[in-house]
């Protein structure tokens, strides 16, 4: 057995065979559910896309604020193309409904952002 | 020599690789439950500038008793709004909630200046004759009587000011003064209408804020004279005397509306408020009282025989808001704002009667008064302007005027964030 003194004199008992078959099973067992974790771990987590994504619409959002854009419209901003939709917000005349949606090269839906905005137009 | 502790190995092997994997999946869970923590506070930061967005946008009496709505029909996008009248200006509350999550802003709303109505002076037309003399500037447009102004030798004093005399266009000023709104006047009346009972509770405590997101508190003195001293006083409150009532320099009150027969503010206050009185206010030496705060007689009721209305502001006082008067019915003693030496005000002063300066006086801002008085030891000289100094110039082009002025304009703008959370 394991861990007992080897008699060279004696003759080894043959139970190491099975013993390491079984430590073999058992570390593949180990590593594999190791890895589903480590797989569930990365792809459940927040991609950097997503959140460079959201860092752009915040900047464009600031950018229709301050230019008073009241244009819907479609911009490419790096590797995305940001579809800006304005429209008045409950037919209020200085108040805007502005939403923005993020999408990635593949042209799937990244994110998006919404917010009531206030245009003077003077 | 072979041992065989393959078992031992890979035992001790599991374990740290159960661990690792653990550690992996705690800090990732952290780190999602955080994100996405952060995702709805900015989704919320976004839902309550939306809500500002819409009272900054909408007329004054929307969302006076509150209102919780969905902003895009969405299920986290709740807000609720409302709006409070808060003397010379309104305050609008914004709150968005998601979950357990809360964010507000509370704020006061002041309207832009209309600079087509702004004046640095507004002298109303009496048929008398306006002159300068002394050290004094006007800088900006002045409506003056006839739109004429001369240079004139009085009380030893050569004009030594600029050649222009007015540094701006002149024009000529009507018989009255553009009125006041009276739209807030109402307000004014039911505010004053609902001081309820004698009640000092509020000063068991020597320091106290008041959240605009909760009911006003109301301090009450009734019929006592009373004087606030040691107290720091802030936010929703409002001090109400049917008497006398002294503020004291040891008070700080910041964003309290006061209501009282007779105001006197005691040598060296310093505070941000606003002082409402029925018959005068009286603003000691070196007072200080910050943007945006206001010093103005209210006569409501028709009273033909009340006393004199009177604000006076004593030496080197420093004012920065408003300082008005307004009587509902003309009075036979014209309603008046009298300066002694050194006064700065860096805002709006509107006399419906009359204005006295004295030597070395500032006002960085506008003028509007129905008659103006030079005062010099006992002397008095009508519509004479000396060692006076009149610049809208250097009024900060941030300057927010409220809808009760006749300069007032129609976009709305936060004067002020109260509170933010």
């Amino acid at each position: 057995m394991a861990g007992n003194k080897v008699n060279m004199k004696a003759v080894v008992k043959a139970s190491t065979i099975l013993e390491v078959v079984i430590a073999m099973v058992l570390i593949v067992v180990v590593f594999s559910i190791a890895m589903m974790i480590f797989a569930n771990v990365t792809s459940s987590s927040l991609s950097v896309k997503k959140i460079r994504a959201q860092a752009i619409l915040h900047e464009t959002l600031l950018n229709a604020e301050k230019t008073r854009d009241t244009v819907s419209k479609s911009l490419n901003v790096e590797d995305f193309r940001i579809e800006q939709d304005i429209k008045p917000y409950n037919q209020m005349s200085q108040v805007y409904d502005i939403r923005l949606t993020a999408y990635d090269g593949n042209q799937q839906k990244i994110t998006e952002l919404e917010k009531v905005i206030l245009i003077n137009h003077e | 020599m072979l041992k065989a502790s393959a078992m031992y190995i890979v035992i001790i092997i599991a374990l740290v690789i159960g661990l690792l994997c653990s550690a992996l999946i705690v800090a990732a869970f952290f780190y999602r439950v955080e994100y996405q923590k952060k995702f709805r506070y900015d989704q919320l930061d976004n839902n309550v500038n939306s809500g500002v967005n819409i009272l900054l946008a909408e007329s004054d009496t929307s969302y006076l008793s509150g209102g919780t709505f969905s902003l895009f029909n969405n299920n986290q996008d709740s807000v609720s709004l409302k709006r409070t009248f808060w003397g010379m200006y309104d305050v609008g509350i914004s709150v968005a909630f998601s979950q357990k999550d809360t964010l507000y802003k509370t704020f006061s709303i002041a309207c832009n200046v209309d600079s087509s109505k702004w004046a640095a002076l507004y002298l109303v037309n009496k048929e008398n004759p306006v002159a300068v003399s002394g050290q004094t500037t006007i800088k900006g447009n002045a409506y003056l009587p006839n739109g004429q102004i001369t240079t004139s030798y009085i009380d030893n004093k050569f004009y030594s000011g600029d050649k222009r005399l007015v540094i701006g266009h002149k024009y000529s000023s009507e018989r009255d003064l553009p009125p006041l709104s009276v739209k807030r006047f109402s307000n004014f009346q039911s505010l004053m209408h609902e001081r309820g009972k004698v009640n000092t509770s509020l000063l068991v405590n020597d320091s106290v804020r008041a959240s605009f997101t909760m009911d006003t508190r109301i301090v009450n003195f009734g019929r006592q004279p009373d004087t606030l001293k040691r107290r720091h006083m802030s936010g929703n409150i409002i001090i109400y005397s049917d008497t006398t009532l002294v503020v004291d320099s040891s008070a700080t009150l910041e964003h309290v509306m006061v209501f009282a027969k007779t105001i006197i503010l005691k040598d060296g206050f310093h505070g941000s408020c606003q002082f409402y009185a029925c018959d005068s206010i009286s603003v000691g030496e070196r007072c200080t009282l910050d943007y945006p705060s206001c010093l103005a007689i209210l006569r409501l009721d028709s009273n033909k025989t009340a006393p004199q209305a009177r604000i006076h502001l004593a030496n080197n006082c420093r004012i920065g808001g408003f300082i008005f008067t307004y009587e509902k019915s003309k009075n036979e003693r014209l309603p008046i704002i009298a300066f002694d030496k050194q006064v700065k005000v860096t805002g709006q002063v509107y006399s419906q009667g009359i204005l006295e300066t004295t030597d070395k006086d500032t006002v960085d801002g506008s003028i509007f008064t129905s008659v103006y008085w030079y005062n010099n030891t006992g002397s008095r000289y009508q519509n004479y302007l000396i060692n006076v100094t009149i610049d809208t110039k250097a009024l900060s082009p941030y300057y927010l005027s409220v809808d009760l002025f006749p300069v007032a304009g129609k976009k709305k703008k936060v004067l002020q964030w109260l509170e933010t959370k």
